[in-house]
């Protein structure tokens, strides 16, 4: 980590030295090595050749000039660890400990490609040797994670060679809060957070709300169930946040902002609260910013691991040391909000697009999208897909352009099933809808909804009672408990899928969901509430004829529940070795030499052992 | 101010009052189980559902907590309104079935009983209104109590479910308590009075005259810290039971008109005399 140690800038001529003093220091042929320091490559140990490549470039010697950086998440997180090379930018992928000596002195000394790191087209089977040649970049278009790969977060000086701060700048130099309001309003911009409610109109009324003194916040409570768009930002370019929420607050008219981010990322803690340092340090946050009149700091508040704080208003009731639950919006918050002042919260996502809007004008913005959704949105695109990882993409592409371009189509050769948007109170949408375009509304209208950028995707052997079973579970555990129908409605609709799922179900089962589903969108306190229900109406929408098949027939059509299928082994496929034999735990498989096995059903307790070890995949289920 | 138009009655309120106080007005009954005029409220029992016309759609909206700023159209006897706090109650009903406060509002709203099972645990039919812990908060300045748990696991407790030491045995979350939870148990041999199912017990103090239970020290305590009579008259009186007090008042008044009958004046302060008389 590094200190900046350079005095305070007085104004935006000061800022403009600063970035020119930074680029006449830096050679574009310069030789660096990027580390990917992202979740997915970090859990793939990209530390340890982080450490690596830092010991190589030392004992390289003095005339070798060579920079190992780390950077933020890449996105293409299946293939970690990931590591790019400057000048060139030629993407290794997969690399691992006893690549980095040779990486370092044929690619990086000596210029040439290592065949076997560089990224194979899976269709062509074509290698690649960069980034913006491989399929799953073609497709996107970065604008909150313009700068992740690129950029050292730990360095602020990164972030203004790169332009960083220019739009604050900006802001203090002439521009009224009305002009940025006006900006950002004009940027078509809408909350990224899942609500998707206009930016500038929420501004606005907080600048008019009485009441002094105002607070901002960011919202960094991401609680989804493998979603990780708003942890690359903080992680990958904290610095983005930081300028968007400085703007917003000149903007809106405050002094005081937080940042809530859930324990569970102790490494965005930890970036974020650097960057406000080094931030401070250079007179860009805290007192008088860039020599102005303006003052504004960021408190750092970590949130305590409940789902239901990333809601607005039991966010705010956890920052002032209540227990994190929601409370009635009829009053909102802009009006009333943290300890009852006016109070701005936008999403991480949303803060990081507002520098943008101002450096390239809000025209620049409202050209990407659609109608009513502008700019770009980031997924984290998880599921049974090839390449799975984090994506921002313009809005108003299709799904099928995410699954199958970027994402690469579905794993293993299987077919589509669903694809699943908006966290666990998402819904589930099948293939008719795939060409469906990505925005706000027209996610809403299938029964599902844009969310803050969960996108799972589900293969044919994915059961959908299942999948509605487990967010129903998920959303049941993080409800806070406060009103009625979430509470034990959730716990009255787990009650019953769990009945179908166990093949107990009974007919009128499926119209006590709906009757139970209307009423919780209808009745419950905030939103998380009244979205629960998504996942088991999307389901009942438009994969009926699973709920028909588990409770009419008593069979699961995916084979995933278990009791509602068997295991059986295929006689011509059987080898007779005995494996399945000498492994079932039942002792409910008979055979013997070059004779097919078979399983006593009587016996079978279905636990799946006999079809995880056999080598020919002789057992089936049916 | 603005006018509510609830069920076709048109009814003006003050500005930011509710829609349950617009309804009150307009004599329309809407079911209430956590609200209470006495505190500020949450509006987590979502019983009191009415429709809110939003020009081109109906929102459901709690009547409680909703403020009227403007003019509004409200329905509150429409089916959906119904049929969202029937809803709401069958699924009240299949937590707390044992309660017969419970039964009484349900039979009321025409909810005759549940289609559910009965799938959370209750502690004795807590329907989780919150309406103690709130009391305990803002009324009495205490809480002794608050919420414990997440999700199907919350419930009223104590901290860390123990005896507490702020309870100073009042009982006001007794009284409020619209569902028959909580109970004041008088332990006689103890002298101690147990707010039940929390087991935080309190001293009581027994009347000066009779012997019988009065109130709790902690609460006597309260009282006397909060008024600013100085008068060791009234603080004498605190320690008689309501009995005995009335009582002495009787005996006090029946003395006082003998004296003016007599002609006599007082000699000594009613006080003495009051006594003086209930020993002989």
């Amino acid at each position: 980590m590094k200190v900046v140690g350079n005095s305070r800038l007085t104004g935006i001529a000061d800022l403009e030295r600063m970035r020119q003093e930074i680029l006449s220091r830096y050679t574009p042929s310069a030789r660096s090595v990027h580390i990917c320091m992202g979740p997915g490559c970090a859990a793939k140990g990209s530390h340890k050749l982080y450490e690596l490549f830092c010991e190589a470039v030392s004992q390289a010697g003095a005339n070798v000039q060579v920079q190992a950086k780390p950077v933020g998440c890449h996105g293409l997180c299946g293939c970690g660890p990931i590591v790019l090379i400057q000048p060139g930018d030629i993407f290794y992928q997969r690399v691992e400990e006893p690549d980095v000596a040779e990486i370092f002195r044929e690619t990086v000394l000596a210029g040439r490609l290592i065949e076997r790191l560089l990224y194979e087209n899976p269709a062509t089977g074509e290698k690649v040797d960069t980034a913006d040649k491989i399929p799953f970049y073609k497709v996107q278009q970065r604008v909150a994670l313009a700068l992740n790969g690129l950029i050292d977060p730990t360095d602020i000086e990164d972030y203004i060679k790169s332009g960083g701060y220019s739009a604050l700048g900006k802001v203090l130099n002439g521009m009224t809060p009305e002009q940025i309001i006006a900006d950002v309003e004009c940027s078509g911009l809408r909350g990224r957070g899942g609500g998707g409610f206009p930016t500038a109109r929420k501004w606005r009324s907080c600048r008019e709300a009485k009441g002094s003194p105002k607070y901002v916040i960011c919202n960094g409570d991401e609680g989804d169930p493998g979603a990780f768009m708003d942890r690359a930002i903080m992680e990958g370019n904290p610095h983005s946040v930081i300028e968007g929420m400085v703007i917003g607050a000149y903007a809106i008219g405050s002094q005081q902002g937080y940042i809530y981010v859930r324990n569970e990322y102790p490494l965005s803690v930890e970036r974020l609260k650097w960057a406000i340092e080094q931030a401070k340090e250079l007179g860009l946050l805290g007192q008088n910013i860039l020599g102005s009149s303006f003052s504004f700091d960021i408190r750092i508040n970590r949130g305590g691991g409940a789902f239901v704080c990333g809601e607005s208003t039991a966010l705010m009731a956890s920052l002032e040391g209540r227990p994190g639950e929601p409370r009635a919006k009829y009053i909102h918050t802009v009006e009333s909000g943290f300890r009852g002042k006016p109070t701005n919260l936008n999403n991480v996502e949303t803060w990081a697009n507002v520098p943008h809007i101002i450096n390239q004008g809000p025209k620049w913005l409202a050209g990407i999208g659609t109608g009513k959704s502008k700019g770009t949105k980031v997924f984290s695109l998880v599921g049974n897909v090839v390449n799975t990882g984090l994506v921002e993409v313009p809005m108003g592409i299709s799904l099928r352009q995410i699954i199958d371009e970027i994402g690469g189509g579905i794993r293993d050769g299987k077919r589509f099933k669903a694809v699943q948007t908006g966290g666990p109170s998402g819904g589930c949408m099948p293939a008719e809808h795939l060409d469906a375009r990505v925005d706000f509304d027209e996610l809403t209208k299938l029964g599902s909804m844009m969310g803050s950028g969960g996108m799972i995707v589900m293969d044919e052997d994915t059961c959908m009672v299942k999948v509605a079973r487990y967010f129903t579970e998920f959303l049941q555990k993080e409800s806070c408990g406060k009103c009625t129908p979430c509470r034990e409605g959730l716990a009255q609709m787990l009650y019953i899928l769990d009945r179908i799922s166990r093949g107990e179900g009974e007919v009128g089962d499926v119209e006590e969901l709906g009757t139970l589903a209307e009423l919780l969108e209808g009745t419950a306190l905030c939103a998380l509430g009244k979205t629960a229900a998504n996942p088991v109406l999307s389901t009942l929408r438009y994969f009926r004829d699973e709920y028909d098949a588990h409770i009419l027939d008593r069979r699961c059509p995916a084979k995933e529940c278990r009791g509602l299928f068997r295991y059986e082994i295929d006689a011509d496929a059987c080898k007779a070795c005995g494996i399945c034999l000498k492994n079932c735990p039942a002792e409910a498989i008979t055979g013997e030499k070059k004779v097919p096995h078979v399983i006593n059903q009587e016996k079978c307790t279905l636990c799946g052992t006999c079809w995880e070890k056999c080598p020919f995949t002789a057992v089936k289920k049916v | 101010m603005p006018t509510v138009t609830i069920d076709g009655h048109k009814v003006k309120v003050k500005k930011d009052a509710t829609i349950l106080d617009a309804a009150k007005k307009a004599g329309i009954w809407i079911p209430t189980l956590c609200y209470h005029p006495a505190v500020s409220g949450d509006a987590s029992c979502r019983l009191c559902m009415v429709e809110l016309d939003r020009g081109d759609w109906r929102q459901l909206v709690t009547a409680c907590n909703y403020p009227v700023r403007k003019d509004i159209t409200v329905y509150a006897s429409s089916e959906r309104a119904q049929q969202a706090r029937r809803g709401v109650m069958e699924l009240l009903l299949a937590r707390a079935p044992d309660s017969e406060e419970l039964k009484a509002l349900a039979e009321r709203m025409g909810v005759k009983e549940t289609p559910y099972p009965n799938v959370t645990e209750s502690l004795r039919n807590c329907i989780l209104c919150g309406l103690c812990v709130q009391v305990c908060e803002q009324l009495i300045g205490q809480s002794a109590i608050g919420f414990a748990g997440r999700g199907v696991d919350r419930a009223v407790a104590a901290p860390f479910r123990q005896p507490s030491e702020d309870c100073i045995g009042c009982g006001v979350c007794a009284a409020i308590c619209p569902v028959g939870t909580i109970k004041v148990r008088i332990h006689q041999d103890q002298q101690e009075v147990e707010i039940s199912p929390f087991k935080s017990r309190a001293k009581l103090l027994v009347c000066k005259e009779c012997g019988a239970p009065v109130i709790t020290e902690q609460v006597s305590k309260k009282v006397l810290d909060k008024i600013t009579i100085n008068s060791e008259e009234f603080r004498q009186r605190l320690s008689l039971c309501p009995k005995c007090r009335m009582l002495q008042t009787a005996v006090e008044l029946s003395m006082t008109s003998k004296i003016k009958k007599q002609g006599i004046q007082p000699k000594s302060s009613p006080k003495k005399d009051s006594t003086a008389s209930r020993v002989s």
